[in-house]
């Protein structure tokens, strides 16, 4: 299977609560996907499971194209998928530079740096050595978005990343995404901001119940065929 | 009373060096060790054995090695399965452990007194504020300085010191970015165990050789974890020096009072100051 994450008919959840019901997608290098739908309908579960934070039940996921048994947390950034998790992440205790270096914490070579991530985001440079929460909330976005580059990674997951963010920071936001994805960066984007899904991502899924209810390109749907997956 | 502060240095910095590898372990695992102190004695007597044939330096490199490897086979067969358990039911372990092994060193080398002698290069005295001091206690306050910034140093500028602090916060964060939080977890255990096992070799010159002395130390480094902060090896820096001196010239002016000490420091940190001096993890 030619994939960077391929979920086959996943069944997962927390305990012994199943929230995640047959779901199956597939992301292959270079794409931008969108996973779409309201709160508590799975999304995060998704990517909890990939990270082996969610029990996985039944069904396979697969990483750079093999059938992954034993999901354990670091297994997906080893193998080239970082994740910018919701809340972001940020470790109070390390400063920027730290929480950075942290991000390369897989070994992965490649084009991003700390030089280049200081490149890409200079304010992150102008604030090295202050501690990671220090930082406003879109600073700590791009931090969050630079350690996982850090990694050098062929799928870059995004959880909830719009969340509590001013529009101009969104736009901001979008704009690297876009030109990362040109790059040859696949992206996972888990969002319920329309704006950014049809900046970013080519392909949708939408999810409710925990199950894939829709899916398809984003050029060929309109707006408010989204909203009405995404609105209360 | 020059002396009596230097003294009251050496058990803090021998204290310090104990409780150290407690806060480590407790910053990253949040395990309360009660066989923090076996380690300390199994170390004591390891070193001695091998001192035996090789010297005290060999005894005390011996001791470190072979706690280290102890604290990685602790990690992996008790304290990472049972890391998503009640806490009681660590602290109950642990307390277990540390009976089976004072139970152990009493089978393997009896309840007869033994005596650790020094390292001969350190067997001298220095004439200080008008009396002598021994050079080996002088030696002890230049160990617990050195785990001290040793510590510091990797914790602070080693890439391994980075992970080991990221985990120590959040360890699914640490992960999600590719950090083997079992393997750091493994290493700090060893380190932990290494630095316990060291210090019960370095103390034992200052006294015999008994399975209890592990038990007797224990208690205090245990106030200087929980004074300390929870997790902070500067509180526990400060605590333990605190101490020393406290213990040490608890006896010179109020005897009466001197086991009671610790614990009233104890409770009025803790009243004013419930997560500890520092109130931080690592």
């Amino acid at each position: 299977m030619n994939s960077l994450l391929a979920f086959e008919n996943v069944e997962s959840g927390y305990g012994n609560a199943r929230i995640l019901h047959g779901v199956s997608f597939v992301i292959a290098p270079g794409e931008s996907v969108a996973i779409l739908g309201r709160n508590g309908v799975g999304k995060s579960t998704a990517v909890n499971t990939m990270l082996g934070i969610a029990r996985l039940f039944a069904g396979d996921v697969y990483i750079q194209g093999r059938r992954t048994t034993s999901l354990r947390h670091y297994t997906a950034a080893r193998a080239g998928i970082a994740v910018v998790v919701q809340g972001r992440g940020i470790l109070p205790n390390l400063t920027v530079r730290e929480n950075l270096i942290l991000g390369g914490a897989a070994n992965r070579r490649g084009h991003w740096t700390l030089e280049r991530v200081f490149e890409l985001y200079p304010v992150l440079a102008e604030r090295a050595n202050s501690a990671g929460t220090a930082l406003s909330g879109g600073q700590q976005q791009m931090l969050a978005i630079g350690r996982a580059l850090m990694a050098n990674p062929d799928l870059l997951v995004l959880d909830e990343p719009s969340e509590g963010l001013a529009p101009v920071i969104i736009d901001e936001m979008a704009e690297v995404l876009r030109r990362l994805s040109a790059d040859g960066t696949a992206i996972l984007l888990i969002e319920q901001n329309l704006t950014l899904v049809e900046r970013v991502a080519d392909i949708f899924h939408v999810l409710s119940k925990g199950r894939v209810v829709e899916h398809g390109r984003t050029e060929h749907t309109s707006a408010a065929d989204l909203q009405k997956h995404i609105a209360i | 009373m020059a002396i009596q502060v230097l003294n009251g240095l050496v058990y803090g910095a021998l204290l310090f060096a104990l409780a150290s590898g407690l806060a480590l372990m407790f910053g990253l695992r949040r395990i309360v060790n009660f066989a923090h102190g076996a380690l300390y004695m199994l170390g004591a007597y390891v070193g001695y054995t091998a001192s035996l044939q090789f010297g005290f330096w060999a005894g005390l490199a011996v001791a470190g090695l072979v706690l280290a490897a102890l604290g990685v086979v602790l990690d992996k067969a008790v304290f990472r399965p049972l890391q998503h358990r009640d806490p009681l039911t660590t602290l109950l372990v642990t307390f277990g452990l540390a009976l089976i092994a004072e139970d152990l060193v009493l089978s393997v080398w009896g309840n007869d007194t033994m005596s650790f002698a020094e390292p001969q290069q350190l067997a001298h005295t220095l004439s200080l504020f008008e009396t002598t001091f021994p050079i080996y206690r002088l030696a002890i306050v230049g160990f617990g300085a050195a785990v001290a910034i040793g510590l510091v140093l990797w914790l602070r500028f080693s890439r391994v010191g980075l992970f080991v602090r990221a985990a120590s916060h959040d360890p699914v964060i640490a992960a999600v970015q590719g950090v083997d939080t079992d393997r750091v977890s493994a290493l700090v255990v060893a380190v932990s165990a290494a630095l316990a096992g060291m210090s019960g070799v370095v103390a034992a010159p200052l006294m015999s050789l008994a399975p209890s002395m592990g038990a007797d130390i224990l208690v205090d480094s245990f106030i200087v974890v929980v004074v300390g902060g929870l997790g902070s090896l500067g509180g526990a820096f400060i605590t333990a020096m605190l101490l020393g001196q406290i213990n040490v010239l608890g006896v010179v002016f109020m005897p009466e009072l001197t086991s009671l000490l610790p614990f009233l420091l104890m409770i009025g940190i803790l009243l004013w100051k419930p997560t500890g001096l520092a109130g931080a993890r690592l």
